[in-house]
């Protein structure tokens, strides 16, 4: 038994290794995917929060409205769903694509019909198997998206919303909270939810006071009229949206990623750890057998 | 004699980074209503801005910069240029421009891709406000 179970410990810890090699560089490659991925998703922040600044100031102009922030009838919804185009991420994926399958099913329930729009390979690719009706599979790709192709993006999503093909667009993704803590979470692209609008730039201005800070507003010279900047606002705003969700999602896939790798390290080591004592059980147990044979040969001769 | 304006905050952010930030005398940007100066103490002003040359000046001279579409934002804290893309005169890459000038005029002169039309055009646009001001650059 003894000299079997070395050679199968021995090839078990061999195999171990070779695999804690591949995790372990992953996991260095995560990290420093992950670094950049950080810093473009923080110097992608101020651009998008003045534009979404400079929304909610604009919806709080007198007699303001626009075809982007009527509420009708929601009946037609585009689910755009952000995943990773690679696994290995731990919870990653699934994460993000159960709780969009959720979000579909409760819009289903709630009579919409839904079409999906995934980004990212493993999202387009886990839509066409359960037989989802698909906006668009060209997008497979949602590492390194660029801002011209965003701006593509949002132009698909805007026209669709304009021809009437849906009348709301929800968006799926996750979106990185810190090294260890990733969240994946929905948010309503279009229409423009103005009453949400209106409470987030009450709470940041509180301090300002609410009264003034809409009389301030409502001086603002919009040329040529509120309404044209505001709808030609809203293509940057989407797709200074999706690029800012894409770089936060690409964040948290590398953090997501990392963190999955450095346990599977982990616990590499601890098989080796365990296997190595198994196998010098094994090989001791192996020299104290054949010393007993040798001792009762020597005692037989004798 | 040597006049002094009075300087402002000018910020212009790209989605990619901040662009510039800090003080300048004027502005001129290229608004969808026609090219726009802006000095200290304007009014706030909201508008949509089209690709583009944009020509800060402050105390040290002025520089020209390339810009796509974005939007100008000017409240009382300062002047916001929000923009798809933006560029020094001496950041241009005049090669590429003339490319996709070349290419966005290929496309606009094809009927059947029409439904490219309107990206083309932007794209045109753009590739323009490059050339234009990448051009002037040379010329220095």
């Amino acid at each position: 038994m003894a000299t079997a179970n070395i050679k199968d410990v021995k090839r078990r810890i061999k195999s171990v290794e070779n695999t804690m090699q591949i995790t372990k560089a992953m996991e260095l490659v995560a990290t420093s995917k992950l670094r950049s991925a950080k810093e473009r998703a923080i110097s992608s922040q101020p651009y998008f929060n003045t534009l979404y600044e400079t929304m909610c100031e604009i919806q709080q102009d007198r007699g303001f409205k626009s075809i982007y922030t009527k509420k009708e009838f929601l009946k037609t919804v585009l689910v755009v769903v952000l995943a990773g185009d690679r696994g290995l991420a731990g919870g990653f994926n699934h994460n993000v694509l159960k709780l969009a399958e959720e979000k579909i099913k409760s819009l289903e329930q709630n009579g919409c019909t839904v079409t999906v729009f995934p980004i990212g390979k493993k999202a387009v690719e886990y839509f066409e198997k359960r037989g989802y009706e698909i906006y668009s599979k060209e997008y497979q790709i949602s590492e390194n998206l660029t801002m011209s192709k965003a701006l593509r993006l949002s132009d698909k999503i805007i026209s669709g919303f304009r021809n009437g093909i849906y009348d709301k667009v929800e968006l799926v993704f996750t979106t990185f909270v810190s090294t260890l803590v990733q969240n994946a979470l929905s948010i309503t692209v279009l229409p423009i939810e103005r009453n949400d609008l209106k409470d987030k730039e009450q709470s940041k201005s509180s301090s300002s006071g609410n009264a003034e800070k809409s009389a301030k507003s409502a001086l603002t010279l919009y040329e040529p009229s509120a309404e044209e900047v505001f709808d030609g606002l809203i293509p940057k705003y989407i797709s200074g949206l999706l690029f800012c969700s894409i770089v936060d999602s690409y964040a948290a896939e590398q953090a997501a990623r990392r963190t999955a790798m450095e346990s599977a390290s982990d616990n590499a080591s601890e098989m080796i750890d365990s296997l190595s004592l198994l196998y010098n059980r094994a090989r001791q147990a192996q020299i104290t057998q054949e010393l007993n044979e040798i001792v009762a040969g020597q005692m037989g001769n004798n | 004699m040597v006049i002094y304006m009075k300087s402002y905050k000018l910020k212009i952010v790209t989605p990619e980074k901040i662009f510039f930030d800090g003080e300048t005398e004027q502005i001129k940007i290229r608004t969808t209503e026609g090219d726009v100066g802006i000095l200290a103490n304007h009014i706030r002003y909201v508008c949509n801005i089209v690709a583009g040359p944009l020509k800060v000046k402050d105390s040290n001279g002025e520089r020209e910069a390339a810009l796509s579409e974005g939007i100008l934002k000017v409240s009382d804290k300062g002047v916001t240029v929000l923009a798809s893309t933006a560029e020094w005169s001496d950041e241009i890459d005049l090669e590429r421009a003339e490319k996709a000038k070349q290419k966005a005029e290929n496309i606009l002169s094809d009927k059947s891709r029409i439904d490219e039309f309107e990206r083309a055009e932007i794209k045109l646009k753009r590739a323009l406000a490059r050339l234009s001001v990448g051009q002037r650059q040379g010329q220095l």
